[in-house]
């Protein structure tokens, strides 16, 4: 029922004398519009809620020096070259004009801030862009002040973090601007070169000159959701090609599936990420690497009593296991004896369809079950850099036991919905190029890599073959077997043909007891030898693909004995015990100089 | 003279403050949900905006909204009503800011009485009682029973970082105090791992006793009488009444003196409440104070013979109050049922629905608040209460009996209603004698309905 219509009136005059009166207004600058969700909000709510938007959660715009605040340990910034003369090489009309109008409006100087700050404790060079100067485009004052930035930082061995925020290179300084995205690659070059960490940040817009210079450049490249990320922005793109531009498009979200970022970051997580970061960057003298060594001191003894009960636990009484200490960080366990007799007596009766079956069960753990057993504070990192994110293959950083390690994990996922998310665990290339890119970056920052292999093979498809399945693996069978650090693969379901070698060419390769790693799988052995793929049980017998055949074959180092097949529930002691064996594996190859490592790595291989 | 009003609110309350317009000659704009489209309050008024979606958070919380209806409509006041952000110090602070006139009383007050250590200080401070506590913590039996004894029996020991009845004894008397003390610190160092305790004076089986007031911005202040509202469920009031049968003329005029005090102490403005717990001894103790126009209001209207909402907008207008406490008599005996779309049988569930059918009842000292009408589709995002039934008799006997003639009269079809569970409690006999406290439906099991304690 409509009443509205049916209700008298009671005011004859509506408003008749409004215009007189005294009408409410809102102050300046207490009330904004929201760009994205168009409703109203009040600016000092902004503010406290780190300029995001309190109800759609839309991010605005963070000038420079409030987001050295929020980043910054405080009072710890102190700027670099805050005064530069204006530059106006192709001596654009009304162009230092303009400056100097933005240069008292904004406070700045420049479309960048640069400096040394702490954050969390870490000594860095920071550089901010702020959107309000000419869409912080880069001419050649903004460049000269990253260049700067980046060689001091080089000088005085620090990591640099920028925050990319701009619309490309400044048009009114013409040829100019577009040389500085050379100048800017070729310090940041330098500066990585001196083995140095450089982490870029990405912020709503990162476009053209810009994004095609030292915004890509970091080792680590974060983004804050949402973000317009891109080389040609998208309305040139649409009018180029004449075609509308799906939804997402070159936003962060797009750029990590498409490989091109590490981590999408949110605003209040910022400065927490990037400490956790640092910090694993710091190299000997960070806090953290002081409590590794304290906590080494004490593994010795330890370890002798897990081995030890292990050892008693199978039944049958060993010599003296002796820990030999070469200086104090460093000690090796004589356990010659210990190893034959682990493969040879501690084998529970299983066929090796059994086995099979137990590495393939839905039960079983997978990758990421693993790593809260193993690692502390695990950061993933995501995709190639070149096409896209591989969910097959987890790559981070993580810390073992307080040091830090590069960890590389073939994923199956646990029941269907996250089998298929995760592809089954079946690598890509995009995958496998991550997985390189993570190595190569673990030997820059000379950390170990941990590889936790588990696929039933390389994904076998006809994207796979269009992007070079046979390149990439073949690509990291030859890098791997030059990476100067230590590399440690473990089997810990199926070891699946050269899908699961290109991350096991390392310094030892180990396997779960009831792991198993083939040419290929044994219904695959059935069919081409026999013509039969239900032959698998017997194929499987001849094939030699346990851990306990492996290891008599010599192709693997070490067997980890499962007292029972693992389970995500019964994981626990044997966590324990693969986690001191790692330890001792660290310890062992930390040690070797490198010409050692890469020699024995070669002959291992090379032997077979 | 206020010349546009706002009302940032709904349902019956909406169309109170709307009437009250429409009698003084006031624009009324309307704000509206997109649940709320056929609302009557939105059909009612002058104007009517649209300030954002069903739930409450993005509408009728959302100060950005209303702000901008105002500035749109070209309203110079804001009346919150009751709930939503009617007690809200910042949305009242926008307000000032913006040069709008916000019914109610100035931002600061409402933020101090809105934090509760400030407002007993205050009321302290001004000689209004509270409840007697510790204001130190207490860490052992000894120190603990001798503070007791200052307190005065019954006590109530509380854990300072209990919740949900961990750590908290009575005790009856100084000999049940030890073993009460002991084990609520006991039972506190297990749940919290702590043993810092406070006590404070158990006030028992007490009676919800409020006073209305009324302040000028001009510093007068006057009482309008209390309102017993005892009759509740989880601490959600039923029924409301004035005078209270447990208020002689004696103690009315030393609740009514507090009361004042503790308006003047807060330096309060415009139409507020102060809650007192009534022991049986007579004492009192000051609760809380509300600093807005409240559900029950219309009982006080009907025995003082004041409209409240036309009070409120005489005061925020800079109006002097045009009575003072000599001329405020109570007279006769009024009652307000609330009626609500939930079913007492069925642990009082929320009922939406749509209104299929509808007969209000009326008549000599009958009155119906509501913002109902046949036909109306009730939204499921607000709260239930459908109308208010209000009666007026010479004597709470005849108020009573009207009651429940007009509760019988009630007609509204389509949903569950609590209609039958009021008039079962207009016929208890307990509630005929007025003999009852806030446990009241609780210790009663109205038509057979148990109310477990909150």
């Amino acid at each position: 029922m409509k009443l509205r219509y049916a209700f008298k009136r009671t005011i004859a005059n509506k408003s008749a004398s409004a215009e007189k009166e005294i009408r409410p207004e809102v102050p300046d600058g207490m009330l904004k519009k929201c760009n994205a969700c168009k409703g109203a909000v009040f600016v000092d709510e902004v503010k406290k809620n780190a300029y995001i938007c309190p109800h759609c959660g839309n991010y605005f715009r963070v000038h420079a020096r409030r987001r050295i605040e929020m980043l910054a340990d405080e009072g710890t910034f102190k700027e670099w070259n805050p005064v530069m003369p204006v530059s106006n090489p192709l001596s654009y009309k009304g162009y230092e004009e303009k400056v100097k109008m933005l240069q008292e409006k904004t406070g700045l100087d420049e479309a960048i801030v640069t400096g040394k700050a702490e954050i969390g404790g870490v000594s860095v060079a920071l550089g901010v862009c702020d959107s309000r100067f000419l869409m912080a485009s880069m001419g050649e004052n903004v460049g000269e002040k990253i260049a700067r930035a980046v060689e001091k930082a080089t000088e005085e061995r620090l990591p640099i973090v920028l925050f990319a925020c701009s619309g490309g290179a400044r048009m009114q300084e013409g040829i100019v601007s577009l040389m500085q995205m050379a100048k800017t690659s070729a310090a940041l070059k330098r500066h990585s070169d001196a083995g140095l960490l450089y982490i870029s940040v990405l912020t709503n817009p990162t476009t053209g000159g810009v994004t095609a210079s030292f915004a890509m450049l970091g080792d680590i490249i974060l983004a804050e959701p949402n973000a317009l990320i891109g080389f040609a922005g998208p309305r040139v793109i649409e009018q180029t090609i004449r075609q509308k531009l799906p939804k997402g498009f070159q936003r962060s979200e797009f750029l990590l599936e498409h490989g091109f970022i590490d981590q999408i970051v949110e605003r209040k997580d910022m400065k927490e990420t990037l400490t956790k970061i640092l910090k694993m960057h710091c190299g000997s003298g960070c806090v953290e690497e002081k409590e590794v060594l304290e906590n080494v001191e004490k593994e010795p003894q330890k370890l002798v009593e897990t081995i030890q009960n292990e050892v008693n636990d199978m039944g049958f009484s060993l010599g003296n296991i002796s820990v030999k200490r070469s200086n104090p960080t460093n000690f090796t366990i004589e356990n010659s004896i210990f190893n034959i007799a682990s493969t040879e007596k501690n084998i529970s009766p299983k066929s090796a369809w059994d086995r099979v079956s137990l590495a393939r069960s839905k039960e079983r753990p997978t990758g990421k079950d693993y790593l809260p057993w193993l690692f502390d504070y695990f950061t993933e990192f995501h995709g190639d850099r070149l096409f896209g994110d591989d969910p097959a293959l987890i790559g981070g950083i993580a810390y073992f036991a307080g040091r830090p390690v590069t960890v590389l994990v073939q994923e199956k996922g646990n029941g269907t919905k996250e089998n298929i998310a995760h592809n089954f665990g079946m690598v890509s290339p995009e995958g496998y190029r991550k997985s390189l890119r993570l190595m190569k970056q673990a030997e820059k920052f000379h950390r170990p890599v941990i590889c936790l292999v588990d696929t039933p093979g390389a994904f076998c498809g006809l994207e796979a073959e269009e992007r070079g399945q046979g390149e990439a693996i073949a690509r990291n069978l030859f890098e791997l077997s030059g990476l100067k650090v230590p590399i440690l693969s473990i089997v810990i379901g199926e070891g699946g043909s050269g899908g699961a070698l290109a991350l096991a060419v390392g310094d030892e390769v180990w396997m779960m007891e009831n792991a198993i790693y083939s040419i290929l799988s044994p219904e695959g052995f059935a069919s081409i030898l026999w013509k039969d793929s239900s032959k698998a049980k017997e194929a499987a017998e001849v094939m030699k693909l346990t851990a306990a055949d492996l290891k008599n074959l010599r192709i693997i180092e070490q067997m980890i004995p499962e007292k029972e097949p693992l389970t995500r529930e019964n994981m626990a002691d044997t966590m324990e015990l693969l986690k001191s064996r790692i330890g001792i594996f660290l310890e062992d190859y930390s040690t070797l100089d490198l010409e050692k490592l890469l020699n024995k790595r070669y002959n291992r291989f090379r032997n077979m | 003279m206020i010349r546009k009003l706002l009302i940032a609110n709904r349902g019956e309350i909406a169309v109170r403050i709307i009437r009250a317009c429409r009698e003084m000659g006031i624009e009324a704009v309307a704000v509206y949900s997109e649940a709320d489209k056929e609302s009557l309050h939105t059909q009612l008024a002058d104007e009517a905006i649209c300030i954002g979606p069903g739930p409450s958070a993005g509408s009728y919380l959302n100060m950005e909204s209303i702000i901008s209806a105002a500035m749109i409509s070209g309203a110079d006041a804001i009346h919150p009503g009751f709930g939503f952000l009617s007690e809200n110090a910042r949305f009242a602070q926008i307000c000032e800011q913006c040069g709008i006139t916000f019914v109610g009383p100035p931002s600061q007050v409402i933020q101090n009485l809105g934090n509760k250590q400030i407002a007993r200080n205050t009321m302290m401070a001004a000689g209004v009682p509270v409840i007697p506590g510790t204001e130190e913590a207490i860490l052992d039996a000894k120190t603990g029973a001798e503070k007791a004894a200052q307190i005065g029996y019954p006590v109530i020991i509380k854990a300072a970082l209990g919740g949900g009845g961990k750590g908290m004894r009575t005790a009856f008397s100084p000999e049940e105090f030890e073993l009460a003390f002991l084990t609520a610190q006991k039972e506190s160092q297990i749940a919290f791992g702590d043993g810092t305790m406070y006590i404070e004076h158990f006030v028992e089986h007490p009676r919800h006793i409020e006073f209305q007031i009324l302040a000028d911005s001009q510093g007068n202040v006057v009482h309008l009488g209390e309102r017993d509202c005892s009759i509740q469920r989880n601490h959600q009031k039923m029924i409301e009444e004035s005078p209270s049968m447990a208020v002689s003329e004696e103690l009315r005029k030393e609740m009514g003196i507090a009361a004042v005090k503790a308006a003047k102490a807060a330096h309060y403005v415009n139409a507020g409440t102060i809650e007192f717990l009534l022991e049986k001894t007579g004492k009192f103790y000051f609760m809380e104070m509300n600093t807005r126009i409240q559900v029950e209001h219309p009982v006080t209207e009907w025995v003082t013979g004041l409209d409240l909402v036309k009070e409120q907008l005489k005061i925020a207008s800079g109006e002097p109050l045009s009575f003072s406490q000599k001329d405020i008599h109570i007279q006769g005996h009024a009652i307000e049922c609330r009626i609500n779309a939930e079913n007492p049988w069925k642990n009082f569930r929320p009922s939406p629905g749509t209104i299929t059918d509808l007969h209000l009842p009326g008549g000599q000292g009958i009155r119906v608040d509501t913002g109902i009408y046949s036909g109306y589709q009730i939204p499921p995002y607000y709260d239930s209460m459908l109308a208010k039934l209000i009666v007026h008799g010479d004597n709470r006997q005849e108020a009573i009996a009207k009651m429940k003639s007009a509760l019988g009269e009630v007609i509204i079809q389509g949903v569950d209603t609590n209609v039958d569970y009021q008039f079962e409690i207009m016929n208890d006999s307990d509630y005929q004698k007025g003999e009852f406290d806030i446990g009241f439906l609780e210790s009663h099991q109205i038509g057979g309905v148990k109310v477990n304690e909150a």
